[in-house]
């Protein structure tokens, strides 16, 4: 028996009409009797769907052949790193020496108006919107200066709408640190006009909600902060932007304990370190301990609030930040002063405002000035938190602060001297300093006393 | 407009080019298999999504959640079943945004006949590309290639056969 030749078996499996019906039934009745051939024709008609779809679609071929998308978006690709080489270089000498009066005239200048620059300026403004707000927020005017006047079709998909927000949106985050929050408000309502026109981005009309629940925090409008929280929350849940909806969390969990719920709080906080522990991240572990011991500190809970604290420092003591840490250290003193160990607790407490001091953060270093005054209270020795008073005073002159938060430590002076301060008295000077750090033109209103012959 | 083919220097960041090569393909699927949007209609948005990280990239952490969002917004704002807003705040639960399990599956098989296609050699692929991209019949790739198309067909078949079994290997072998 003769075999059948290799390409008609080929045919005859992958295009059987080309064959004529005749020897269509030949080539069947032979493949059914030779298992050699069966095993060729079996080998030809070979099929897998899932294959042979895949196989078909453009896109599988496209690392070897290209398409016309990928060419147009590398172009664009390029030409974003050509315009940010050129921003580097052109704004190298400004961003070193940001002079509000020079950027003026930058901006007007031709040249600077590319997104590169843009994409430069809100670069600059982020890398220092936490230690130097004020340049953050030149560096944001300037990048919003420039992003206005790009034209809207400059970039495909109306990406230069992007740029806007993006500027926008770090103009608020000086205002926030600023303590500028009507114009933080208004500025974000800018990013977020600007972040609506891009129906493909999810991103930036959540940093606007989580920028916003920050500024509402600020303002202790709990109620707003909370809701732009809980939408950022969600937002970044949407994109799949896992550490910044753990920031949501964090502010959520935060409002929650400011609004002096600390119980519903809690179990936020343990998200954030169980999130940590998952992802290894150190930081996290820390923030959420820290926040979680406060928490057990006002649920009364001292020997958790301790180990949390002492969690906590571990990791603020080998990796900063020097705030975090002293604020973590300033949590484990009020642990021992609320224990009842006074004169412990007034060493410690001592030790954290000096560093507070050091660092030059007076509201902190008086808000410890007042946990030492309620344990001096205790101890009966108003004299010196006179003394405290006084030098708290001096800290405070000398920081250039004269804000209303002078006449409370006026006050506290006064009443201790007096000898008539009372432990509601010392909350009443805490609550305002709080207050008055945010809002800088807060005047302080001593509080009501009882009439004296109730008493 | 000719296609360049990716791998000749574009003048594009590298990181660009390998979340385009990496997340385009399951972009596509999520716009026509979850949104039933034609495979036409779907690459311009698959486009802009990516033209709009290229522009802001800065401002993202996670590229691919942040593109799959992107293109879920994209989808519903073409389809206009709610406006911008309410495709990113929609309601008490997290937009469902994560592609299904069988899309994931799907592109992972597409990445996998990627990398198989890259290594089958250049006359396999072209032999395969010609059949099953552009739709050549054996006879025009007879003549195109001077070969019989009985030729052809062997050869079609061969390396069909050849990428298949390749195909099975790497799906069965962990990726390194």
């Amino acid at each position: 028996m003769s075999h059948i030749p290799e390409g008609e078996l080929a045919l005859y499996a992958l295009q059987p009409d080309a064959i004529a019906e005749r020897r269509r039934a030949d080539i069947e009745a032979h493949v059914t009797a030779c298992a050699e051939c069966q095993a060729t024709y079996d080998f030809f008609t070979v099929r897998e769907d899932d294959f042979e779809e895949a196989l078909a679609e453009a896109d599988t071929w496209e690392p070897m052949t290209g398409s016309a998308t990928f060419t147009t978006l590398m172009d664009y690709g390029a030409r974003i790193a050509q315009e940010d080489r050129d921003a580097e270089v052109i704004l190298k000498e400004y961003i070193e020496n940001p002079i509000r009066a020079a950027w003026d005239a930058l901006t007007s200048r031709r040249r600077f108006r590319t997104g590169g620059v843009v994409r430069k300026l809100n670069a600059a403004a982020h890398a220092v919107h936490k230690s130097k707000p004020r340049i953050a927020l030149t560096f944001a005017d300037a990048a919003i200066s420039v992003a206005e006047v790009l034209p809207d079709d400059i970039y495909p998909a109306r990406a230069v709408y992007q740029l806007r927000g993006a500027a926008w949106k770090e103009r608020a985050k000086a205002q926030l640190l600023l303590g500028q929050f009507p114009q933080a408000h208004d500025s974000l309502d800018h990013a977020e006009r600007a972040y609506g026109k891009t129906p493909h981005n999810s991103l930036g009309l959540s940093l606007v909600a989580l920028l916003r629940a920050g500024v509402f925090y600020e303002q202790g409008r709990l109620d707003e902060a909370m809701t732009m929280a809980e939408r950022a929350e969600r937002g970044f849940a949407h994109a799949g932007d896992e550490k910044r909806r753990m920031d949501a969390a964090f502010l959520r969990a935060s409002i929650t304990f400011e609004a002096g719920d600390p119980t519903r709080a809690l179990p936020i906080f343990h998200r954030i370190i169980e999130h940590g522990e998952n992802t290894k991240s150190a930081d996290w572990i820390a923030l959420g301990s820290y926040a979680a011991a406060n928490c057990e500190v006002d649920r009364g809970n001292l020997g958790e609030a301790s180990v949390l604290f002492h969690r906590a420092l571990r990791t603020f003591r080998e990796r900063g930040p020097e705030r975090e840490r002293l604020l973590t250290e300033w949590g484990i003193a009020r642990v021992v002063l609320y224990g009842g160990k006074l004169a412990d607790a007034i060493r410690r407490l001592r030790d954290v405002a000096a560093e507070f001091e050091r660092c030059e953060m007076v509201t902190n270093a008086a808000l410890v000035g007042l946990d030492i005054s309620d344990a001096l209270l205790a101890l009966d020795r108003p004299t010196e938190i006179v003394d405290l008073a006084q030098h708290l005073f001096s800290v405070f002159t000398n920081a250039g602060m004269l804000t209303g938060a002078l006449s409370a430590l006026a006050y506290l002076k006064e009443a201790a001297a007096a000898k008539r301060l009372t432990k509601q008295d010392v909350a009443a000077i805490r609550a305002f300093l709080r207050r008055a750090e945010r809002q800088p033109s807060l005047q302080f209103v001593p509080p009501p006393r009882p009439p004296a012959d109730s008493v | 407009m000719t296609p360049a083919p990716p791998g000749e220097v574009t003048g594009a960041p590298a990181s660009f080019e390998e979340a385009y090569l990496q997340f385009a393909p399951l972009l596509r699927k999520i716009a026509v298999k979850k949104y039933g949007i034609p495979v036409a209609e779907a690459e311009p948005l698959v486009h802009d999504v990516f033209a709009t990280y290229f522009t802001n990239a800065a401002d993202v952490i996670e590229v691919g959640p942040y593109l799959v969002g992107g293109i879920c917004n994209a989808a519903r704002h073409y389809l206009r079943r709610t406006d911008a807003r309410d495709a990113l705040f929609c309601g008490e639960t997290p937009c469902a945004a994560t592609p299904t399990e069988s899309i994931l599956l799907e592109v992972e098989r597409k990445l996998l006949l990627r990398r198989l296609l890259a290594r089958i050699g250049s006359r396999c692929r072209d032999l395969l590309q010609r059949y099953y991209v552009a739709g050549e019949s054996t006879r025009a790739i007879a003549d195109a290639l001077r070969l019989k198309p009985m030729t052809v067909l062997i050869c079609l078949s061969k390396c069909r056969k050849r990428a298949l079994a390749a195909y099975h290997a790497m799906m069965e072998t962990p990726r390194t």
